[in-house]
């Protein structure tokens, strides 16, 4: 057998085989260990959960009368249910080539790890009934569980794409979003400051709650290098020659310190969850924190 | 050009490249000037860098350190260039004539490395001067060529010659060389180099002399002239070995090493010479089976023909003949009594079985004759002759001799034999009495449990008790002997197996056996007439070789004369069967020493002080030009290891600045008395600072729900360093398992184990749901933690565990996640209180028990929330009372079974 000629050949050679791509699986095992609940609406509706007892007003439909409660008492008792609602949530992560980058080779690419937990997440989520979407022009909700491999797809569409094509795709589409949506993106988020501001206020116009994933890797927050370093940007920025990189560890770390503060006054404001992430950290930390920020989001609005 | 240094005088042989070190200032210019490249690293995160320059603009140059080592690289390689030689000699002048003359017999090889090293220098001399040089070996050649001198030719073909030459095992023969000497023409003046070995032939003066009226004449002169192995007495005890020098150079230490032929080692004997003595001797004892195992005798230390020593027939070998007519098909072997004497014998000496008149025919020490019907009158004859030029013969009794007696008897025998203790006779089996002192057997220990019950019996004569060698208890001789011509006649007056006697069977029989073949004399070897072959020859080393096709067969004559030469170099001749020692010190009557000649300077092998700095000098441009890749690398940041090396460097540092021990001593004890004035839980420093601070908080919060719960009031929790830290305190402690934490070190392993064993519990967490399968990479992790751990077999959790009833009773036991197996030490074992030492889960409890400083829960526990965290509170109280408790629960729940059996 020969060997494929390029990794994405056979990356889509095993995705035909094995039916899911090993991205997919690993995303699909991380997703298993965090156990998900339906969430109710919180509100009166049809569901299974029960939510409360209400005296009868006529009208009610007699099937609704707990008979248990209202022997207990004098007045008549009506069995209310939760309403429990599926959600539509926009998934989003940098597609661009900064993302790919990795400090060392023990570690995951800030890519690999953003598509995982996207993928993951979309998992939890499909898995507990919501719907879910990729913030992306054309990209319409999906629904059950054979949307995983469509997403998957989608995903690895992106990845063998051209990395010049999605310069301007560092940050996510200023797409508005349906009221009540809730929105997740996953980037490194290195754009300027008044930049991200700007897209994400369109995303979050209609009140749109949302969680923004800052994907780090350490190195990008450390500067370990050492010596005389000519810097190159990885999305055309030009480069830039340290000649003692070791002397501006401190002022970079200040900078990079500042960014992160930027990106969390901007997030407050919108009312958005900010999370830091570094790809030497455990994904499935993460994924807990992004799931338990989505289940956070109802429970607030109790 | 030479000029003289603190050193020594310094010369170079192409001073005109030194010129070459006028353009180290350019060079410094251009290495300034060219800063070092710059590593390229692409940066997703670039848009924070830019514009960030460092606090001070630092020069981008090569640091002048740097600049300054490649300078010196620079001009290293410059000056190995010009050759430069620290005391250059001069003994050789300018396109002359060297004559090298080589001493090459068997003395100069005691120190041939020092003299091939000591010529090889002069004619490196001679090449450097490009001076023609001509050889002369002063001893004849292998193939019999009398000295002679070489054509001229160069000093480095010398030199490879020299390289090829070897003593040889004979003398040499400075007569010849002096004849040779005569051929060389007057013109151009030749300059006499001499290796001597510093022996006289008789010849050395003449030889001297006259190559002093040639010309200039250098002896060197060895250290220590060879001495000689004289040839060995061996007396009834003992080789006694003889040594010679020639000159006196007062009291003088050297060794004689025995060896087999094999060349392992016997036996070693120290020679002194005395001050004023040129002869020293000493005596070797050996047992008597080594004396004979010895094949040579060598000089330690001395690696020549006289001082190897070769042994042959004569000093050592007692053939002896088994007469055995039965020929190969008998049918009891191990009744035989051959078996018995055969078995006996071996050890000591060569035996040989074959009917009498095939034994005769060879050489023998010693002739056994078992009980045997009647000889032929001409085998008696035969017999007679063999003991007439020296042999021993030795009989058995049994019941064909008691039956016809000949006349092959040292005593005249009864007919018919007696028997002792049988069936018909009131007297016991007799034993044997001490042996006489002028007895052969006089000393040998006489076990009490021989005993004999037939023997043949003497008549009484009046040399009866001289002739008898061992006796009964009853007085009647068991042995006797008898003086035939040069030889002995020796009757045992039993049977040599175990018919008539279990003497066969002990030790005294080999010890008798052994002392009878003793007195018989030897052999001597192969004989004096016909001309014998080579066999295996010394050569100059004195190792023993095959020999060359060029050697002679030794005849009688040439044996007795000594004619050592290159027909006939030292060695064996002869056969593998039978073969003569043909040694170097026949040839030699006495040692003498050189004389000194007037005319003839003397100088020893010391090496000459002249050094060629070339190589050293460019080494050492390589090793700065390694040093300064090094550092090229390590500027640029390109270095793999430069944190490890930089740790590692720092940390040599701070070893070497601070002595430690002092400063640990007060840790430790600070260390011991906090962990011991509480009671408190502790967990392992994984190296991760988020994985550590969770584990602190966790078991704060665990601390604080005992204290609120239990009589248990533990201490704040502490974070132990398995490297640094004491760890026995604890009776518990929480392992949270990373991926980063390094493999524990040897030291820190022996105390995990040391811990374990002496009843401490760790509780291990893989802190991942997933945690338990193979592929997980917290599995990994622990694996390479844990190797070299005495982790006992693991078993899940049994539901009727103490675990699960020591505090609350409980069958899950789930942390931040829940449904984890629990895995637990699953060996039965008494010891430590029946209290596992490792529990195994992968649960992150340290995370659901884990508190902030106000008290709240920092982490949220899936999926259950908090009830989950109240089970998981729960599983820590019943491990800290697992651990602090042993398994006492375990015995109350068989309380009830056990009243029942009293009967209660």
């Amino acid at each position: 057998m020969a060997p494929p000629a390029t990794p994405s050949l056979q990356l889509e050679a095993e995705r035909l085989a094995g039916g899911l791509p090993p991205l997919l699986v690993e995303a699909r095992r991380i997703a298993e260990t965090v156990a998900q609940g339906a969430h109710g609406r919180r509100r009166v509706g049809p569901g299974e959960a029960f939510w409360q007892f209400r005296p009868y007003v006529a009208g009610d439909r007699p099937q609704t009368i707990d008979w248990r409660t209202s022997a207990k008492n004098d007045t008549i008792f009506v069995r209310e249910m939760e309403w429990a609602a599926a959600a539509t949530v926009y998934l989003w992560r940098d597609p661009t080539a900064s993302m790919t980058w990795r400090s060392d080779k023990a570690l995951p690419s800030k890519r690999d790890r953003a598509d995982m937990l996207l993928l993951a997440l979309a998992s939890l989520l499909l898995r507990g009934g919501e719907r879910v979407a990729l913030l992306a022009p054309g990209e319409r909700p999906r629904i059950g569980r054979g949307a995983l491999p469509a997403l998957a797809a989608r995903l690895e569409r992106d990845a063998a794409a051209d990395g010049a094509a999605l310069a301007a795709a560092a940050l996510p589409p200023p797409q508005p979003l349906p009221r009540h949506a809730r929105a997740v993106v996953i980037g490194d988020f290195l754009s300027p400051l008044p930049e991200i501001e700007a897209r994400l206020a369109v995303l979050a116009r209609r009140g749109v709650a949302g969680q923004l994933l800052l994907l780090l890797d350490p190195a990008e927050t450390a500067l370990p290098f050492q010596g005389r370093v000519r810097f190159e940007g990885l999305e055309g920025e030009g480069n830039w020659l340290v000649p003692r990189v070791e002397k501006l560890r401190e002022a970079y770390i200040e900078r990079e310190r500042a960014h992160e503060a930027g990106l969390a006054d901007i997030c407050r404001a919108l009312g958005w969850r900010l999370q830091r992430h570094l790809t030497n950290q455990p994904a499935s930390q993460a994924l807990l924190e992004l799931y338990l920020g989505l289940s956070d989001g109802w429970d607030r609005r109790r | 050009m030479g000029f003289t240094t603190a050193l020594g005088t310094l010369a170079f042989i192409e001073p005109w490249i030194l010129a070459a070190l006028a353009v180290l200032p350019v060079i410094w210019w251009l290495l300034r000037a060219t800063p070092p490249a710059p590593r390229r690293q692409s940066f997703p995160a670039i848009r924070l860098l830019f514009g960030l320059k460092p606090p001070e603009e630092t020069p981008a140059r090569t640091p002048w350190w740097l600049v300054l080592l490649r300078l010196v690289i620079a001009a290293l390689v410059i000056l190995a260039l010009a050759r430069p030689i620290l005391n250059p000699d001069d003994a050789v002048s300018e396109a002359g004539l060297v004559v090298v003359v080589v001493d090459d017999g068997w003395a100069s090889a005691a120190n041939w490395d020092g003299k091939r090293q000591a010529l090889d220098d002069i004619l490196a001399e001679a090449e450097r001067k490009n001076a023609s040089v001509r050889l002369l070996l002063t001893a004849p050649g292998t193939d019999g060529s009398p000295p002679a001198l070489s054509a001229v030719m160069t000093a480095g073909e010398a030199r490879a010659q020299l390289q090829g030459l070897t003593p040889k095992p004979w003398s040499v023969d400075r007569a010849a060389a002096t004849e040779a000497l005569a051929s060389l023409p007057a013109t151009p003046r030749p300059r006499f180099f001499w290796a001597a070995d510093g022996l006289d032939d008789g010849n050395g003066e003449l030889f001297a002399q006259t190559m002093a009226a040639l010309g200039a004449t250098t002896r060197l002169a060895p250290p220590v002239a060879a001495k000689l192995l004289r040839p060995v007495d061996s007396d009834e005890r003992a080789l006694v070995v003889t040594l010679e020098r020639a000159e006196d150079r007062g009291e003088d230490l050297a060794v004689a090493v025995a060896l087999r032929d094999d060349g392992r080692e016997v036996g070693r004997l120290p020679l002194t010479f005395d001050a004023g003595e040129n002869l020293a001797s000493g005596r070797l004892e050996l047992p008597l089976e080594l004396r004979n195992a010895v094949g040579r005798i060598v000089l330690e230390g001395q690696a020549t023909a006289g001082g190897a020593l070769l042994l042959d027939e004569r000093a050592r070998r007692r053939p002896v003949g088994l007469v055995d007519d039965s020929g190969a098909g008998s049918s009891q072997p191990l009744l035989s009594e051959l078996f018995y004497v055969e078995r006996a014998l071996a050890p000591f000496a060569e035996i040989t079985r074959a009917p009498l008149a095939q034994l005769l025919k060879q050489p023998l020490a010693v002739v056994v004759l078992p009980d045997h019907g009647t000889l032929a009158p001409e085998d008696l004859q035969a017999l007679d002759s063999f003991m007439a030029n020296g042999g021993l013969v030795l009989r058995f009794a049994g019941p064909k001799l008691g039956a016809n007696p000949d006349t092959l008897l040292p005593v005249k025998l009864r007919g018919g034999d007696r028997t002792l203790g049988g069936v018909m006779t009131w007297d016991r089996p007799a034993r044997i009495t001490i042996f006489d002192a002028g007895s052969p057997f006089a000393g040998l220990a006489i076990p009490q449990d021989v005993v004999v019950n037939r023997q043949v019996l003497a008549e009484p004569a009046l040399d009866l008790s001289e002739k008898t060698w061992a006796r009964l208890s009853d007085g009647t001789p068991l042995v006797t002997a008898e003086a035939r011509g040069k030889g002995l006649l020796v009757l045992f007056h039993t049977t040599a197996n175990t018919d008539w006697s279990n003497l066969a069977l002990s030790g005294l029989f080999v010890e008798m056996l052994t002392r009878t073949v003793e007195t018989a004399s030897g052999v001597t070897a192969v004989g004096d007439g016909e001309a014998l072959p080579p066999y295996l020859l010394l050569d100059g080393f004195g190792k023993l070789g095959e020999p060359a096709a060029s050697v002679l067969p030794l005849t009688g004559a040439e044996l007795a004369a000594g004619a050592i030469g290159p027909d006939h170099p030292p060695g064996y001749y002869g056969s593998q069967t039978g073969r003569r020692a043909f040694n170097l010190e026949q040839a030699i009557d006495s040692l003498a020493p050189l004389p000194s000649v007037a005319g003839v300077s003397e100088r020893g092998y010391a090496r000459s002080a002249e050094q060629d700095l070339k190589a050293p000098l460019l080494a050492a441009a390589l090793l700065l030009a390694l040093l300064d890749l090094l550092l090229g690398l390590w500027l640029r940041g390109l270095l793999p290891g430069r944190r490890l090396a930089a740790g590692a460097g720092g940390l040599v540092l701070a070893l070497l600045l601070f002595p430690a021990p002092g400063a640990r001593a007060a840790d430790d004890d600070s260390f011991a008395l906090l962990a011991t004035l509480d009671t408190r839980l502790a967990f392992v420093e994984t190296g991760d600072d988020r994985v550590d601070e969770i584990s602190r908080a966790g078991l704060t919060g665990l601390s604080r729900i005992l204290e609120r719960r239990t009589s248990i009031e533990p201490g704040d929790p502490l974070g132990v360093d398995l490297e640094r830290d004491e760890i026995v305190f604890f009776p518990l402690l929480y392992w949270p398992v990373t991926d980063s934490q390094p493999a524990l070190s040897e030291a820190a392993r022996r105390k995990v184990n040391g811990f374990l064993a002496t009843g401490g519990t760790i509780l291990f967490d893989l802190r991942d749901p997933a945690g338990g399968s193979q592929l997980s990479s917290a599995t990994t992790a622990l694996q390479r933690l844990a190797d070299g751990l005495d982790i006992p077999p693991l078993a899940p959790l049994p539901p009727e565990h103490v675990l699960t009833k020591a505090f609350y009773l409980m069958q899950d036991f789930p942390g931040r996640y829940a449904g984890g197996q629990l895995w637990i030490d699953s060996s039965e074992s008494g010891a430590n209180d029946g209290v596992a030492t490792v529990i195994i889960g992968s649960n992150d409890w340290a995370a659901a028990w884990a508190v902030d400083s106000n008290g709240r829960s920092l982490y949220a526990v899936v999926p259950e929330g908090e009830s989950q965290r109240e089970m998981a509170y729960r599983f820590g109280v019943n491990l800290v009372m697992y651990a602090l408790t042993g398994n006492y629960k375990a015995d109350q729940v068989h309380v009830p079974f056990i009243l029942e059996r009293l009967g209660q």
